[in-house]
């Protein structure tokens, strides 16, 4: 395995990690339609970076942004829309944007289209870098808000009832999340980013005790998938991204027959 | 600190053109504990979620604190909202996540503290003094999903207490207990209430679970105030009549009132 292997290994590590963190908070809010509707947007950005000839990191960032921003307006007992019927619709009109964007491009769309499955092997150093300092950016957001984000997912109705600043930090919340989804899209994927978003946090959630171990496990259990799937992948000739995705979900189903088992036992 | 607690006055609350909680006044002071009652739909969580500030009304002033909620800023709002203990029912809240029990009462301190200040020494004393005051110190290591549906009860109001409130506000408390829980929950609120002198304002479909200490009753019927006074002369027969649309008798054993049906 030469050296290009190993820079590829550490992006699915860094990306696996950071979207396994993302997703203790997504999952545990009971959204994991947000991962694939910023997930999107972002793409529509990545497109229209690309018909109008900008930096092809600005036009995600600052769609995810928008539509991350927009979401937050949606809150809990104060709108009758269901935060999770909010993400669909948001969900449609980016996907609307992302083929009207494909249409109206003119020679190859392989580079567009390689944005569903992402391109891990045609990583480069500054975008290991990139989602390196966003995976680190939300770290230390995590770590300064974790006490707010845990009455967060707990609940959100206690959280705005109880004084604990709940929009200002939801709305933080959400722009990493674009931001950390933006700039992780084009090496793992619109599909791919899904699954790692959901499937770590879920199998944290099945088996953990506490919210430390959540966040440990979430995110051991991201990077492993990406690393595993990756070297699965290389070792038998197979695709990346389906490799990590299966890998990701029998993580999942591993960890729930974990949990039938111990509650069986008890 | 809080010194008149609540007041709302002229309002109201429409959804999709229909309006669904009106009222003229009602104030609320420091030290009392209202009961909410009414039939289904009669608007007993809309009232409390407009007290909290969570359902900003149509029209009409809800003051907090003496503070007018639609004119302040979110930030101040959620500053004054510091003194709301709020327990909410099981639908708003995510009892399957593998919270412990500490760390579930420990949220409760979230509030007192700003923002990116970490919990020290003095908080966890706090968050194991109540702990141990609910009975649940045997818990405190356990995940709250694996806790029974009392024990849960208990634990949310160790953290709604743990925020040390001058305002404690209990949507249905006691909705899926059985008997004896309900019993429980009702004599630790009314505790709460004697010893720790805590404003509380706790809405129940049953007559029977406003404990002794509740000297007042709020009775609403289709959003509107029906009656708003005195437990003793809210919980008459004849003017729960006019709310249920039957005939009621009213029977008061040990200090609880029972509604019976006699249709």
């Amino acid at each position: 395995m030469d050296s290009f292997f190993y820079l590829v290994m550490f992006a699915g590590a860094v990306a696996g990690a950071s979207t396994g963190l993302l997703g203790v908070y997504i999952v545990g809010m009971r959204m994991p339609f947000i991962g694939i509707c910023i997930s999107h947007s972002a793409m529509a950005g990545t497109i229209y970076s690309i018909l109008l000839g900008v930096n092809p990191v600005l036009g995600p960032v600052v769609f995810s942004a928008i539509s991350s921003m927009s979401l937050g307006v949606v809150r809990p007992g104060r709108s009758r829309l269901d935060a999770n019927v909010a993400l669909a619709i948001f969900f449609n009109l980016m996907l609307g944007l992302t083929f009207l964007g494909i249409g109206l491009m003119h020679g190859s769309r392989s580079e567009v289209l390689g944005l569903l499955w992402g391109s891990l092997l045609f990583v480069r150093k500054s975008s290991v870098l990139i989602i390196t300092i966003s995976g680190l950016v939300f770290v230390v957001f995590a770590v300064l808000f974790n006490k707010e984000l845990k009455v967060l997912l707990f609940s959100r109705t206690i959280a705005s009832a109880t004084g604990v600043h709940e929009s200002f930090v939801y709305c933080l919340f959400l722009a990493l999340c674009g931001l950390v989804l933006a700039v992780n899209l084009p090496l793992v994927g619109g599909l791919m980013i899904f699954s790692l978003i959901t499937c770590p946090a879920a199998a944290a959630y099945q088996i953990c005790t506490g919210h430390r171990s959540v966040i440990f496990a979430a995110t051991i259990f991201g990077m492993a998938s990406a690393v595993v799937g990756f070297l699965v992948s290389y070792y038998l000739d197979l695709p990346t991204g389906a490799c990590i995705v299966i890998v990701s979900a029998i993580v999942f189903a591993v960890s729930a027959s974990y949990r039938a088992l111990m509650r069986k036992r008890d | 600190m809080m010194g008149e607690c609540l007041s709302l006055s002229d309002v109201e609350v429409r959804w999709s053109g229909r309006t669904i909680l009106a009222v003229e006044e009602i104030q609320i002071r420091q030290g009392e504990f209202v009961g909410i009652i009414g039939t289904n739909g009669a608007g007993k969580t809309t009232l409390l979620k407009v007290c909290c500030g969570l359902i900003r009304p149509n029209r009409g002033t809800v003051k907090l604190d003496e503070h007018d909620l639609a004119k302040l800023s979110a930030w101040r709002k959620a500053n004054l909202r510091k003194h709301i203990g709020y327990i909410p029912q099981a639908a708003e809240y995510n009892a399957e996540l593998p919270f412990t029990l500490r760390e579930l009462v420990a949220m409760g301190r979230t509030s007192v503290k700003a923002l990116l200040r970490r919990l020290n020494k003095e908080d966890y004393e706090i968050i194991d003094s109540w702990i141990e005051r609910l009975g649940l110190l045997e818990r405190r290591s356990q995940t709250f999903r694996s806790l029974s549906g009392g024990e849960q009860q208990k634990a949310l109001i160790a953290r709604a207490m743990a925020q040390d409130p001058e305002i404690l506000m209990l949507d249905e408390p006691c909705s899926n207990l059985d008997f004896n829980w309900k019993y429980q929950i009702t004599e630790i609120i009314e505790q709460l209430h004697r010893e720790t002198k805590v404003t509380v304002v706790m809405v129940s479909h049953e007559t029977s679970l406003l404990p002794s200490g509740c000297e007042r009753a709020v009775l609403l019927h289709e959003g509107n105030v029906l009656a708003d006074g005195d437990i003793e002369e809210v919980l008459e027969s004849e003017v729960l009549e006019r709310a249920y649309q039957c005939r009621i008798e009213m029977l008061k054993l040990s200090g609880r009132r029972y509604t019976v049906n006699k249709s």
